[in-house]
């Protein structure tokens, strides 16, 4: 960071303090993004793949649970048994589907996104995927 | 057996009574509301973490201390965390989101502590915990946006003749955050106290059986002591998790159109 007074005497117009500024400022959210993408890695380290995968099944067994569930409440509610249960199984199956597409699209961003930041702190070997 | 039992470490115990409702007054009729064990622990918890905040935050120096540098580490890592996902407009909901995440991540280190009860190792626990987050999604959404809220089931660039397909899937999706936010915290708890406890009654089990069983008894504490390790690092995962997806469904509710 450039201590103000160091500038004082190099920039005497007005816009080179201005210019000045606003090159400090974009430094500074430089520095600031740098620090939180490096902060979301370190959180994305200890990220084991048990519990990615964990995440990815729970996903996927929730929306059927609850697919099922509403079926079942459906049938009992207007005596269309079997009927509500069985497209709604298949709805939910489909929403479990969805949700794991959506869980891995997720994190496969994250490992893409985070190598191509090359200035932060440290060098990683191996991608870090952000959730779960 | 009753020493090695894996499930017994899951038993809630009433401590007090608070109140009763109902019932004819006799014993077990009604609805008993007690401080139970694991009630104690929850507000345990909350005393823990509310005296390091405040103990770690009361010098208030520029320079920070070694407490108070912790503390500040937290602070930046949730709040780097919920800006990335959820944008600076999802700040307003950092101490909802820290909250949570402290909570959950204390407890389950406190479970860790022998003899100690483990309140997120039952699922009605995290349940109500993955509940609150929904309804908060939903209800500040419908204030935020109105009926804009909804277009969150039909997302843009998708054909007309598609949408009633589209629709229930992604309300049933959406219904499935809660489950699926509780079930995975609950299950990972759950899970993990089982095997640590089951390995670990082999050694008892084992012992028994004299010098040979000691010295096979060495095998299950190896993996008991292993699995602590990998204990500690569940636990803070999970609290971590249950934050990133908090702070991600949020996001639904602050920009709802995806």
């Amino acid at each position: 960071m450039v201590n103000p007074q160091d500038n004082q005497g190099r920039t005497e117009s007005a816009g080179g303090v201005t210019r000045d500024l606003a090159s400090r400022i974009a430094s500074a959210q430089r520095a600031r993004d740098i620090a939180a993408k490096g902060a979301a890695a370190e959180g994305g380290r200890d990220n084991t793949g048990l519990a990615r995968g964990l995440r990815l099944g729970s996903e996927f067994a929730a929306a059927i649970l609850v697919g099922t569930g509403i079926g079942y409440l459906a049938d009992l509610g207007l005596g269309t048994s079997p009927w509500g249960l069985l497209i709604m199984l298949m709805v939910g199956f489909a929403a479990g589907v969805m949700n794991v597409i959506r869980a891995v699209n997720e994190m496969n961003k994250e490992a893409q996104a985070s190598p191509a930041t090359g200035a932060g702190p440290e060098q990683r070997d191996d991608p870090p995927a952000e959730t779960r | 057996m009753a020493g090695t039992d894996p499930i017994h470490q899951f038993v809630i115990s009433d401590i007090f009574t608070v109140f009763r409702m109902g019932g004819d007054g006799t014993e077990g009729s009604g609805l008993n509301f007690a401080f139970t064990n694991s009630a104690l622990f929850m507000v345990a918890t909350v005393v823990a973490v509310s005296a390091y905040m405040l103990l770690s935050s009361s010098q208030r120096s520029l320079v920070p201390n070694r407490l108070q540098m912790t503390s500040e580490m937290l602070y930046e890592f949730i709040a780097n965390m919920l800006r990335s996902s959820a944008g600076s407009e999802g700040m307003r909901f950092f101490p909802f989101v820290f909250s949570l995440f402290i909570f959950i991540l204390v407890g389950n280190l406190l479970g860790l502590v022998p003899y100690f009860f483990t309140f997120t190792s039952h699922i009605i626990v995290t349940f109500a915990l993955a509940m609150l987050v929904i309804l908060v999604v939903t209800i500040y959404g419908l204030m935020r946006h109105g009926l804009g809220f909804f277009k969150l089931f039909a997302p843009s660039g998708v054909p007309g003749y598609v949408l009633p397909i589209v629709i229930p899937i992604e309300i049933v999706s959406f219904l499935s955050r809660p489950i699926s936010l509780s079930v995975r915290l609950f299950g990972n708890i759950l899970a993990g106290h089982i095997t640590l406890k089951v390995f670990t009654g082999f050694v008892v089990t084992m012992g028994a059986a004299g010098w040979l069983g000691w010295l096979g008894a060495l095998l299950p504490l190896t993996m008991g002591v292993a699995l602590t390790a990998l204990e500690f690092l569940v636990a803070a995962v999970q609290a971590y998790v249950f934050a990133v997806l908090t702070s991600m469904y949020l996001n639904d509710a602050v920009h709802p159109s995806h």
